[in-house]
């Protein structure tokens, strides 16, 4: 713990410096900035790239199991293994599987397997290959993905490229999770009895249009380079190669690296000049105010949270502690960029007087002598906030603003990995965490709003609400997970976000964005997938688009 | 005996620190801003817990910890999916090259900057060197890092931005790889070197202003012997002591500067692992660096022992008479 708060204090100062240097930089005109520009010619419409350079790192070795499960690996791993199905900016389009139905009411899945596609030896993928896959993940869980152990009931092959698959139980969010597994060849993975270690050449086989030709673990470096056998699309870019860089922003200026992420200080850089193209990723991280309503009882009157969410000015908390790179939390949980968003939803603009309202109603009219309101009886509206050491910020402008509305916050924070082990275990008051995936399916709703979720089918990842109970919304919940067709499902969950905003069980505080910054000129085929927040992350950004 | 007293010790402690860091390798509910990470079912979680044996009571696991040292083996990684050993060797050349390097070359400066200043003590040259060297011993190796990280490869552009060595290069021979590995070193070795450079300076400085003084100095000048010998024969060789020492017992505190001047170039070396498998709390392998780097302290301790015995006899005969 030292050491990472030693070097929390370097990373800081690293970014004073980084900024003042910078700034000193631009301010001399360093000339030699442009280099390397003139020789990479114009690109036209959907024109080929020979080499397409990004910021790497190890991320581990790119098979669905060998992979680390922080981090980017996962999506370098996709270039090489694909699904039966694959995200595009609106949804999941067919890939390895040409089509597929949905059976029995969700219970099964049939997938018909695309003719023609080879592995990356050269022998044919076949429906052989699909079983194969679902089997083995079923006993050895791959690294990434969501697939769980008990999901799968049994996996069949029908008629001559057809597999059906059986689930435990229906589920709308079941053919994404099916989807996305990646398949691997049985030819090669049928005599590997321990795959996590299995790191030979031959594991690095996949149908996808990429073959990895070099990784280093060492220096984190990645070479792909494109397949010709593939199946799909071509290829826009011949050669993908990831290098470690020190400095994004500095290596993507001097040209060692063609996109980088950036931060809004160093914005102005590149806002004004055209040989670059600035955007806005997605905003699908967020922090949540959590409340444990279980253990503190007087967290479940709606008033009081509903007090609090009027209390609370996400602007403020964005301008101040994200630098303005951030969009407001909605009281119906799914964030604005989510493609099953209610915007209708009821929002808590900031508003002291109907906080204060809400407050004296619940018996809280008085003010002691700092500014905090009591009940008749004396007692003080007082909450612990837990937090982690990165979030101080976020929780102390938040304590001031709530203390505007006469709700005292006591800060406690401790290192990352305490607070997830006390949230984890209901050991908190009032909590707020920080996660992505805020534009998974919105199935993800019922794993942490639904009363009876808890246990069993909870993600380690997500914990559920303690204490919180709405039947309604449980069988709305229940109800889209069995609701097949995308509109009827959207009405649903339209709707639970109505109760949820109405409900506040916790407060999303704010999604991030992030800054992407690229020379379009090199290369302009970045794409976003509908619900995920990096444009180098998707497959389809490095392939003809039809 | 004492030697292997202090491993032990060093052992287990490292074996305890880990386990009472709270939160479970495999529970992340939470991120970095903007960072990605996987989800891990209850399932999945239970499963790798079993997979690496976390799952079994602590007293086992520190018996089977024993044993596996013993045999050489550090453990399996959590996070990078290999066993710890192979993943430090790997890394181990470079920061040793690193931190060689920078002691090698700060040593020798340092001393030949010292004995200039002992020279002309009170003078403008030795006000003048100490004035620099002891502002610069005050700025942090990283600091200094990004200052020549800024100045040499971004803006003159005349060093690589990150990394040992370029990458998917093909080199035609031995030596054009050398160079290229020389290349991209020499920045994290001047930020090294500059910020230990101070520290040598003073140290030999005044050591050697203690020699200059001695009488038979004196007895060297009155003899007539040339400036050049009186130095480098009589004054400077005696001056060495605390020089050779300090070298060796610095060996531990470098490798700290180079974990933060690592990071600072994206440098392969223990440093920047250190800072990865302490951020996904990947127990064994925290567990075999440290490990490592300590036993590379004691070894230093040890090292500099043994030459400081061998340059001045009467420590011998001390430990000798205490029973050493």
């Amino acid at each position: 713990m030292m050491i990472s708060k030693r070097y929390n204090i370097a990373r800081h100062l690293l970014a004073v410096l980084v900024l003042v240097l910078s700034s000193i930089f631009l301010m001399c005109g360093c000339g030699a900035k442009q280099a390397g520009q003139a020789g990479a010619g114009k690109a036209k419409e959907q024109g080929q790239v020979d080499v397409i350079r990004l910021a790497g790192g190890d991320w581990g070795y790119p098979t669905p199991y060998a992979v680390y499960p922080r981090g980017p690996g996962g999506f370098k791993m996709c270039l090489i293994f694909d699904g039966l199905l694959e995200r595009d900016e609106k949804g999941l389009i067919p890939w390895l599987a040409e089509k597929y139905e949905v059976k029995e009411g969700g219970k099964q899945y049939l997938f018909t397997v695309r003719n023609g596609v080879k592995w990356q030896d050269g022998k044919p993928l076949t429906a052989e290959d699909v079983k194969f896959t679902f089997d083995y993940a079923t006993k050895n869980p791959m690294v990434w993905g969501a697939l769980d152990k008990k999901d799968i009931q049994k996996v069949e092959i029908v008629g001559d490229r057809q597999v059906l698959i059986t689930v435990t139980e229906p589920n709308a969010a079941m053919l994404y999770k099916l989807g996305m597994v990646r398949i691997i060849p049985k030819h090669i993975w049928e005599k590997v009895d321990n795959p996590k270690e299995f790191t030979a050449p031959e594991a690095v086989i996949g149908t996808g249009p990429y073959r990895l030709t070099e990784y280093s673990k060492e220096h984190g470096t990645y070479r792909f380079e494109a397949f010709d056998g593939f199946w799909g699309p071509k290829q826009r870019v011949k050669v993908i190669e990831f290098v470690p860089v020190s400095e994004e922003v500095l290596a993507f200026e001097k040209g060692e690296i063609d996109l980088a992420g950036i931060t809004p200080d160093v914005l102005p850089r590149f806002q004004k000049d055209p040989q670059y193209k600035i955007v806005k990723s997605p905003a699908f991280w967020g922090y949540r105010l959590l409340f444990n309503m279980k253990d503190y009882p007087i967290l479940q009157h709606k008033e009081l949270r509903q007090a609090i969410a009027y209390a609370i000015d996400a602007q403020e908390l964005i301008d101040k502690v994200a630098r303005g790179a951030a969009v407001p939390g909605s009281a119906g949980i799914l964030p604005p960029d989510h493609v099953m968003y209610n915007p209708g939803v009821k929002q808590y603009k900031p508003d002291l007087q109907k906080a204060g309202e809400l407050l004296a109603k619940l018996g809280y009219d008085k003010l002691d002598e700092n500014g905090i309101r009591q009940n008749q009886k004396g007692e003080k509206l007082s909450f612990n906030l837990l937090v982690s050491s990165g979030e101080v910020r976020l929780a102390e402008v938040l304590k001031e603003q709530l203390a505007r509305a006469g709700i005292e916050i006591k800060v406690q924070s401790v290192d990352m990995k305490t607070r997830d082990a006390r949230v984890r275990e209901n050991k908190y008051e009032l909590a707020i965490t920080g996660h992505g995936g805020w534009g998974n399916d919105a199935d993800y709703l019922r794993e942490r709003f639904a009363s009876y979720s808890k246990g069993g089918a909870l993600m380690a990842s997500a914990p559920g609400t303690p204490g919180y109970q709405n039947e309604e919304l449980n069988a709305l919940l229940d109800k889209q997970r069995l609701e097949f067709n995308d509109q009827k499902r959207k009405e649903l969950i339209f709707k639970a976000q109505e109760i949820l905003a109405e409900d506040v069980p916790e407060i999303p505080l704010y999604y991030t964005t992030g800054y992407n910054v690229y020379r379009p000129a090199k290369y302009d085929g970045w794409m976003f997938m509908f619900d995920h927040h990096s444009l180098t992350h998707s497959k389809l950004s490095y392939l003809e688009r039809g | 005996m004492e030697y292997l007293f202090t491993i032990w010790v060093i052992v287990t402690l490292n074996f305890l620190l880990p386990r009472a860091m709270p939160g479970d390798p495999f529970l992340y509910m939470s991120a970095d801003e903007g960072q990605e990470v996987a989800r891990f079912s209850e399932e999945q979680r239970q499963y790798y817990l079993e997979y690496y044996g976390l799952d079994r009571p602590v007293a086992e696991q520190y018996l089977s910890y024993l044993s596996d040292l013993l045999r050489g083996n550090l453990g399996y990684s959590l996070y990078y999916n290999e066993p710890v050993s192979t993943i430090i060797l790997r890394r181990l050349p470079w920061t040793t090259f690193l931190v060689i390097a920078a002691v090698l070359l700060s040593t020798v400066f340092g001393t030949i900057l010292g004995s200039i200043s002992a020279w002309y003590r009170e003078k403008w040259p030795d006000k003048f060197l100490f004035f620099c060297l002891i502002l610069l011993s005050e700025v942090p190796a990283f600091l200094l890092g990004l200052v020549l990280l800024f100045t040499f490869a971004a803006g003159l552009g005349l060093f690589p931005l990150s990394g040992a060595i370029t990458h998917f290069a093909n080199y035609s021979s031995w030596w054009e790889k050398l160079l290229d590995i020389l290349h991209h070193a020499f920045l994290p070795v001047m930020a090294l070197t500059i910020a230990r450079l101070g520290g040598m300076y003073l140290l030999s400085r005044n050591s050697m202003t203690t020699v200059l003084e001695k009488d038979y100095l004196r007895t060297a000048w009155a003899k007539g012997l040339p400036k050049k010998r009186i130095i480098f024969r009589h004054a400077l060789r005696n001056a060495m002591l605390p020089i050779v020492t300090r070298v060796f017992l610095s060996l531990g505190s470098l490798v700290g500067g180079a974990i933060l001047v690592e990071n600072v170039f994206a440098y392969p070396g223990l440093g920047h692992l250190m800072r990865e498998a302490v951020m996904v709390h990947d127990y064994p392998l925290v567990q075999g660096i440290f490990l490592v780097v300590t036993i590379c302290v004691l070894l230093a301790n040890f090292l500099a022992d043994l030459v400081y015995r061998k340059l001045d006899p009467r420590i011998g005969d001390y430990s000798g008479i205490h029973g050493g």
